[in-house]
Parts: structure tokens; C-alpha cells; sequence
């Protein structure tokens, strides 16, 4: 029998090898071992896009190697996913690991970064809804009010458009709904002094900083009250 | 104790540092790379330290810069402008916004605009006109007129008096092509007409009209004058050049540059668009900064040739859309939002003197011509009147690079367009030792083989830097074209992968460090600052990002008229003077086509814009033909992102170069194409 360690290693070393096979099947190997769900997500999964995400980050890895991670992420959830449900209804705590509202704001259409970021999101567990490209401010606020979303993520690669994430953080506030959401904002001209001044609650360099991000504020929102 | 820093931007080098709080402003420029002239040591004397202080919010770098983000002035700097404010004023500067360098000290974000004048080595803007036969038929002609002397017996007013003898010369002196010159509807410009007794009698009843496209006399002056003087204008995003040219001839009198200070205000069309919706009076001062370089690009080309700019009589402007707005004042807001409309593609006639270009003739006209498309502007179609597709039987790709690139692909039979943003890698930008096209910078690179000194040559200097004296040729940073060699020669020999990332071996001028690898281009002894320049992992990353969308667009068009590679391929720009075909193909900017028929134009906008303001038919042509040329969407939502990704790879992860055989060796399709598509590697026509 292999060791928990060893699990763990084998399937964060799949999600950096970027094979959806493997990451598949050294999941499936782990749970039947007996290795808990919880640490298979983040000692495992989670450590091996870290990795990726460090690598991106020296140029080492590039697109498509974000692109396998992704996959290998999202083949590896099939399974860790409903392993996780059955662990949380266990022990009768909550498994819900969040629901991301997501769209490229009006008057921009482009949306390679925004789908890297949403696939990443959806393979690491996030309930994740994607509303597309030059989507009204409105319309994404409504979908995050009737999905009851945790966080809004928004993006905007033209530097003209990135106004429009700050009106929807005005807006938020106008409507008294500015603390109800998290609102994380990205595009190739964001930065974190942008984010900062626009009042939302932070932004990433790249997919796997995102999928960071959104855990830690999840993490924020479930362990303080009165959010 | 906190120390705070604070961003400062300098301009037009487009350096951005970070300065302790209370630093001097010289000083800081000095650190980060950036030479001030001074003359008088700090003793508020010479001037030569002025700088422009731009006020505003800066989105692109996410800082607010205004005066107050500079220490007071002390008594001796405040006496120092007031005693210049008239002769600044003069020259074209608003002297509220200039300060002493060597005084301010730096208290806040700032964005630093060092004039020309303050710089310690000049901006080498390099756009070479070439010859191109055009005949010589302006939309301005000018006649010489002898009048019959007034007297009691034949009081005609002077204008009627003039029109006449127009109509009477006018048919002999008109040559196949010229335009005709309707004297039934003839006008004359109120400025001229107010001249128009006193020049008569000054010439003794002799005098030389000029006149506009046939229907206007916009300029007279006494006696024979044959002086026709013209100006074309290229404003580029980066750079503006100027060609004062002999309307009779056809001659270029006179070549000026400058950088375009728009740089100022964003480094690219988009950036700009925002700083002019960011602040109530930015439309202004992009409009007001644009018409000040081409005024004195006016005088400047008219000084070298002993002219006055208020000889020119006819001008013609190409640009970018957005250039093209900004140039008329026109709101760019809607030209930055999908769906991309701009106020107006049609081309356009304006009095020079409504436009505030007051150096020139005031009667002059200046022609713009017409849109293709939302982002495929005039400065595309001028490259299609120098270059001609329309003209040809073969199917030619040209390709415009630049911070924009637009591409055109056709023949005369059809047309068809599309543009695609690159990011500013091909112009120096998103670099670590990347600067624009000037003096230093390194354009050309040759790395004989993975074991070998990499040589390279920089602007400004006719040597390599292998050869004898090489000690002379020393390098400031890499511009595009200089990236672009160095990464195909990278590529060539091995040294990087085909997937873009450096070998894994140890090899001589690789500098491993846990962060990062980086290529030593030019080592500390052969740089200005002393220090290596190199070629990070991340530089050959955003290369391949700049690189990919324009093999991509290419494709689309290829496909949208069912070619499989095009006949011809042209590369255009303003530093596409300097893009090497070989190396432009081994990076895979543009898809496979014979050595042989690849071409290096150069400024071409420019060339178009000559023949343009040379010959009115050709200009009226360009709107015929700027309607006929079919604009491509590219795709951005579906299907582009798997074509962008297989077009990362040197030249490419699946498509053959068969054209680069013995150039660099065969590779085999990337395995990561099977890795990421299986076996349907996705082809254009699924989408």
C-alpha cells in the first residue's frame, strides 16, 4: 500500500505533469486508500497548481501548460467532489466551497484570460457561473442576487473598459448590496493599486493567484460572522 | 522610520521608476536610465533641465500625477519662468506646467514629459522616404495672372476682374490630369480676398492665385511666384514624421520626426482613449499636444530648406482612428467600446488655420483621408495606395506592425482587412532591457551558433560590435526589431525550444538563477549603464504573446478568401523598416511564404501619404477603395484561443515552415498539440 504522502505527491505531481489521466486516476487510488478528500483538494490538487502557478509566473510553464493543469484539475474534481460532499455531511459541517459569479464587463469582448480563470475556478471546486463577454453591469449583479453568489469576478482587458468595474462597485454600494458580494476584478492592465482603488477586494496576476484569492476570501466570508 | 516611495513616469522614453519621497527630480531621472541636460550645475541658469510635469489621472500606469506631487518653488526658480513666460509661451510650451529638474524634489506619483530639448541624446525616429513614380497632379495648381489695369472706363471690381482672366489662361495652361478650374462657381477665401487690392497693385496688375481642388483661391501673392509646397503628415501612435514636399516635382524638400507627444498621456491607442474619458480637459490636450508637434514639424522641414511654413498650401494626414480623432478633436470614447464606431470614415477637407495649425498658409487645406474600419485606419490605407494590392493579379498579405497591426490580404479582385492589438513588445515596451527604436537601442542581432558571442549592432552606430573599434558600439536596451532577431536567432541555434522555453543545458551566455534564466545579449562592458543586457524567459513569453494573434488574424484572412499561404507578404511599419523577412518567419509573426517573397516596406503610411497630397485622383480613389475592402472579424470568443495557443511555438506547433528548410532545423509538430487537442488538432474551418 502506498502512503498518504506518497498519494498526495503522485497526484500534485499529475496536476503539474498536466495529465488528466493520471490526476484521475491517482485520486481515485488515494480515496480508495482511505486518504480524506479534504487533504487529497488542498495538499494534493491544490499544491500541485500552486506549483504550476509558480513556475507561470518564471515563464517555465506558459499557456498550455495552464491549460493541462486546468484539465487535469477539473478530471481530478469528477471524482474528488462528490468525495468531498459525502466527507462534509460526515463530519456536519458545510461543503459549499462558494459560488463565483463571472463576466467580462460591457463595452469589452475579450474573455482568453476570464475563461482560463473560470475553468480554473470550476476544477477547483467552485460553483461557477460564467455570464460571457460585454455583459452589462446590471445584469451581472441581478445574476449574483438571484444565485445568491459569493463573489463577483470581473474583467476587462481594454484599459477603456476597467471603468466600468469600478461603477459596478459604485453601483454595489448605491444599491446597499456592497456587502453582501466579494468582488474580485482581473485583465492583462489590472493591478493590485487599480483594485485597491476601485474598493474591490482584491485582484491576481494569474489563474491559479485567482483560484488563491477566491478560496482565501470564501474562507474570509464562512469564518466571519455577519457576512 | 517608513520611507514612501512614489511612482514616476519619464517621458517620451516611457521609464517608470520608483523614488524615494523628497528626492530631486534630476537625480531620480538619472538613477533609473534617464539623462537631463543641465548646463549651469544647479545654479538656475540654463534651462537645459526643463521638464513638463503632465497633470492628470494615468490609468495606465494607476497613478495620479499634477504639480502639487513636486516640492513649491523656492524664490529663484518662481523669478526663473517669470521672466520667460512670453518667449516660452512662444515656442509652444504652457509654461505653468514646466519645472526646473534640478530644483523639484519629488513628493508624489508623478508623469515627467523630458522635451527634446532637456534630452541628452536625441530620439532617433527612423521612417526613410523611398522614391515612387506618381504623377504630380495636387489638388492645388497656381497660375500666374496679368490683368488689364482698372481705369474709369472699365471699372470691374478686382475679384470679378480677376476671374475673368482666370478663365481666360485657365484652358491653356491646364495640363491632362490637372484639375479643372470652374470659374462659373469660383471663390476666394476672405483672407486672400482681403490681400487681394493691395497684392494687384503691389504686383503692378500681375499676380500668382492658388487654387484649391479647382473651386477656390486660397492663396495670392504679387507678381510670378511657381512655389507649390505641400506637407505630409504620418502621426503614428509612437512616432510623427513630416514630408515637405515641391508640389511641382514631386521632390521631398525635407524629412522631420518626432516622437508623438501624445506618448505622454499612454503609451497605446487605448490608453490614450482613456485618458481623454478620465479627465474633463484630456481630449484637449491630446489634440492640442498633437497640433503643436505637426506645427513644428512644419516649421522644422521648412527651416532646412530655407522656406517658410507659411509656403505650405496643401497638406495631407494619415493616421490611425484614433490618431485621426484625436488630430480633429473629435471625442475617441465610442472608437474604445465594442462596437468600435468612429465619428466619421469618410475622408475629409479642412482649413489648416480651424484646426490651429497656424504656421501654415493660412488659406491652406488639409486632407485626411478615410477609415477602412472601426481600428483599420488611414495610415492602413495610405500603405495600400504606396503599396497597391489592388493593382495585382497575385494575392498579397501586408501586414502593418505596430502597437496595433492591421493586416490586408487580396489581390484586384477582392480585398479584405482586419487588425489585432499586440501589445508593445514589437516597440520596445513589456521588456526588461526594452526600449523604443533610439539611439542605442539594439536593432539587429547575429548569433552564429549556441556556442558563439552574440554580435549586434545599435542605432545610432554603422559597426557591429564584433568589429575592430567595437568598444565605441555601446548598448542601451533592445528595441522590437532588435527582440525580434534575438529570438529568432535563439530559436535558430537551439538555444530556446521551439515552445519558446530556454534549453536545459548549460551554455556560455546563459545566466541561470533561481528566478529566472536570461540570455546575455550584451555584456556590462559593451552598455551604456554598465550592466548586462539580456533576454529573459519572460521577454521570449511576451514575444510569443505579441506574435501569436498576428499569425492567427493572418490565417483568418487566408482562410475568409480560401488561400492556403499568400503569393507575397509585405511587412509595413515604422520599424518594420528594420524586420528582417527571415527572422520575421522563424518567429512565426507571419505564416509560411518563400524567403524570396517576403519584403521589408518600411514606412510605407508614409508613402501613401505623399502620394495622397502628389496626386488628387489617388486620393480620391482611397475612398472607393477604403469602401470596397471587406473587414474580417476575428473571432475573439470561439475557436481564436486554440489557434492562439497552437501559434505560441517558434514558427508554430503543428503548421509546416517549409520555407525555413535549411534556414533552421525541421521540427516535427510539437507533441503538446496531441497533448492539448488529441487527435483533431482544431482546424479554422470548425469554427
Amino acid at each position: 500500500m502506498v502512503n498518504i504522502e506518497e498519494h498526495l505527491k503522485r497526484i500534485q505531481e499529475s496536476i503539474i505533469q498536466g495529465n488528466n489521466q493520471v490526476s484521475l486516476e491517482s485520486c481515485k487510488a488515494a480515496l480508495e486508500d482511505g486518504v480524506d478528500p479534504l487533504s487529497i483538494l488542498n495538499k494534493g490538487l491544490m499544491s500541485g497548481a500552486d506549483v504550476v502557478g509558480k513556475k507561470f509566473e518564471k515563464g517555465e510553464f506558459f499557456l498550455p501548460q495552464l491549460m493541462l493543469a486546468g484539465r487535469a484539475l477539473k478530471a481530478a474534481m469528477a471524482i474528488v467532489e462528490p468525495a468531498l460532499e459525502e466527507y462534509y455531511a460526515e463530519k456536519g459541517t458545510s461543503g459549499d466551497t462558494g459560488v463565483i459569479v463571472i463576466a467580462t464587463v460591457q463595452t469589452d469582448i475579450h474573455d482568453i484570460g476570464k475563461n482560463i480563470v473560470s475553468s480554473m475556478l470550476t476544477a477547483s471546486g467552485f460553483e461557477v457561473h460564467d455570464l460571457g463577454v460585454d455583459v452589462p453591469l446590471k445584469t451581472i449583479i441581478n445574476k449574483a442576487k438571484e444565485l445568491n453568489a459569493d463573489i463577483i469576478g470581473c474583467s476587462a482587458l481594454l484599459t477603456t473598459s476597467m471603468p466600468y468595474m469600478r461603477d459596478l462597485i459604485d453601483l454595489l454600494e448605491a444599491m446597499g448590496e456592497r456587502n453582501r458580494f466579494k468582488v474580485i476584478v482581473g485583465g492583462a492592465s489590472v493591478n493590485p493599486d487599480f483594485a485597491a482603488r476601485i474598493g474591490s477586494d482584491g485582484t491576481a496576476s494569474n489563474a491559479v493567484k485567482a483560484v488563491q484569492l477566491a478560496q482565501s476570501l470564501i474562507h474570509e466570508i464562512r469564518t466571519t460572522p455577519g457576512l | 522610520m517608513i520611507t514612501h516611495q512614489h511612482v514616476v513616469v519619464f517621458q517620451p522614453m516611457g521609464i517608470r521608476t520608483e523614488v524615494v519621497d523628497g528626492h530631486q527630480l534630476r537625480d531620480a531621472a538619472k538613477s533609473a536610465g534617464v539623462e537631463i541636460r543641465s548646463l549651469c550645475g544647479e545654479r538656475i541658469n540654463c534651462g537645459k533641465c526643463r521638464v513638463i510635469v503632465q497633470s492628470g489621472n494615468f490609468e495606465r500606469w494607476g497613478i495620479k500625477s499634477g504639480l502639487d506631487h513636486l516640492s513649491p518653488m523656492k524664490a529663484g526658480e518662481k523669478e526663473y519662468w517669470s521672466r520667460r513666460r512670453k518667449g516660452l509661451i512662444a515656442q509652444g510650451y504652457d509654461p505653468d506646467f514646466l519645472r526646473l529638474s534640478c530644483q523639484a524634489c519629488v513628493q508624489g506619483d508623478l508623469v515627467i514629459t523630458v522635451p527634446e530639448s532637456s534630452q541628452t541624446a536625441k530620439q532617433v525616429v527612423r521612417k526613410g522616404a523611398r522614391s515612387r513614380a506618381v504623377e504630380i497632379h495636387p489638388n492645388v495648381r497656381k497660375l500666374f495672372v496679368e490683368l488689364e489695369a482698372a481705369s474709369l472706363a472699365d471699372t470691374e471690381g478686382d475679384w470679378g476682374r480677376l476671374v475673368k482672366a482666370i478663365a481666360q489662361i485657365e484652358p491653356l495652361t491646364r495640363n491632362p490630369g490637372d484639375q479643372q478650374i470652374d470659374t462659373e462657381s469660383l471663390t476666394i477665401d476672405l483672407p486672400a480676398l482681403q490681400e487681394l487690392q493691395h497684392i494687384i497693385r503691389q504686383g503692378s496688375w500681375s499676380l500668382s492665385v492658388t487654387i484649391w481642388e479647382g473651386r477656390e483661391v486660397i492663396r495670392v501673392e504679387p507678381g510670378f511666384s511657381d512655389s507649390l509646397i505641400g506637407l505630409a503628415v504620418d502621426i503614428g501612435t509612437t512616432s510623427i514624421t513630416a514630408y515637405l514636399c515641391d508640389l511641382s516635382t514631386g521632390e521631398i524638400l525635407a524629412t522631420e520626426d518626432t516622437m508623438n507627444p501624445q506618448v505622454a498621456y499612454g503609451e497605446d491607442i487605448m490608453s490614450r482613449i482613456s485618458f481623454a474619458i478620465d479627465n474633463d480637459d484630456g481630449l484637449e490636450k491630446l489634440h492640442k499636444s498633437v497640433i503643436r508637434s505637426v506645427n513644428e514639424l512644419a516649421r522644422k522641414s521648412c527651416r532646412q530648406v530655407n522656406l517658410k511654413p507659411g509656403d505650405i498650401v496643401s497638406v495631407v494626414v494619415v493616421g490611425n482612428s484614433v490618431m485621426h480623432h484625436l488630430f480633429l478633436n473629435l471625442d475617441p470614447t465610442s472608437l474604445g467600446r465594442a462596437p468600435y464606431i468612429p465619428a466619421t470614415k469618410n475622408s475629409i477637407d479642412l482649413r489648416s488655420r480651424d484646426l490651429g495649425l497656424t504656421k501654415l498658409n493660412t488659406g491652406a487645406y488639409v486632407h485626411l483621408l478615410p477609415l477602412i474600419a472601426s481600428f483599420v485606419g488611414a495610415d492602413c490605407l495610405a500603405v495600400l495606395l504606396a503599396e497597391a494590392p489592388h493593382e495585382q493579379d497575385e494575392n498579397w498579405l501586408i501586414v502593418d506592425v505596430g502597437t496595433n497591426a492591421e493586416l490586408v490580404l487580396g489581390n484586384r479582385q477582392q480585398l479584405v482587412c482586419t487588425s489585432t492589438p499586440t501589445g508593445p513588445v514589437f516597440e520596445g515596451g513589456h521588456m526588461e532591457h526594452g526600449m523604443r527604436a533610439a539611439g542605442g537601442a539594439i536593432e539587429r542581432v547575429v548569433i552564429g551558433d549556441w556556442w558563439k558571442p552574440p554580435r549586434f549592432k545599435v542605432i545610432g552606430n554603422p559597426s557591429w560590435s564584433d568589429s575592430p573599434g567595437s568598444h565605441n558600439v555601446l548598448a542601451r536596451g533592445i528595441c522590437g526589431s532588435g527582440m525580434i532577431d534575438a529570438v529568432a536567432e535563439l530559436y535558430r541555434t537551439g538555444i530556446i525550444q521551439p515552445d519558446g522555453l530556454f534549453t536545459d543545458e548549460e551554455l556560455p551566455y546563459l545566466k541561470r538563477s533561481a528566478e529566472s534564466v536570461e540570455y546575455i545579449l550584451a555584456k556590462s562592458d559593451q552598455t551604456v549603464g554598465g550592466h548586462d543586457i539580456t533576454i529573459s524567459q519572460e521577454d521570449i513569453r511576451q514575444l510569443q504573446l505579441a506574435k501569436a494573434p498576428l499569425y492567427v488574424a493572418a490565417q483568418y484572412l487566408l482562410n475568409s478568401l480560401g488561400l492556403k499561404q499568400p503569393d507575397r507578404i509585405l511587412l509595413a511599419g515604422g520599424f518594420g523598416t528594420n524586420i528582417h523577412p527571415e527572422k520575421a518567419l522563424l518567429i512565426g509573426m507571419i505564416p509560411n511564404c518563400p524567403l524570396d517573397r517576403v519584403h521589408s516596406v518600411g514606412n510605407s503610411a508614409g508613402d501613401g501619404a505623399r502620394i495622397a497630397l502628389l496626386n488628387h485622383e489617388k486620393s480620391k480613389q482611397a475612398l472607393q477603395l477604403a469602401r470596397s475592402i471587406k473587414r474580417i472579424e476575428l473571432p475573439i470568443q470561439t475557436g481564436f484561443h486554440d489557434q492562439f495557443t497552437l501559434a505560441l511555438n517558434f514558427p508554430h506547433m503543428v503548421d509546416p515552415y517549409p520555407c525555413l528548410e535549411g534556414i533552421a532545423p525541421v521540427r516535427h509538430p510539437d507533441p503538446m498539440a496531441r497533448k492539448l487537442f488529441g487527435d483533431t488538432i482544431p482546424d479554422l474551418e470548425n469554427y
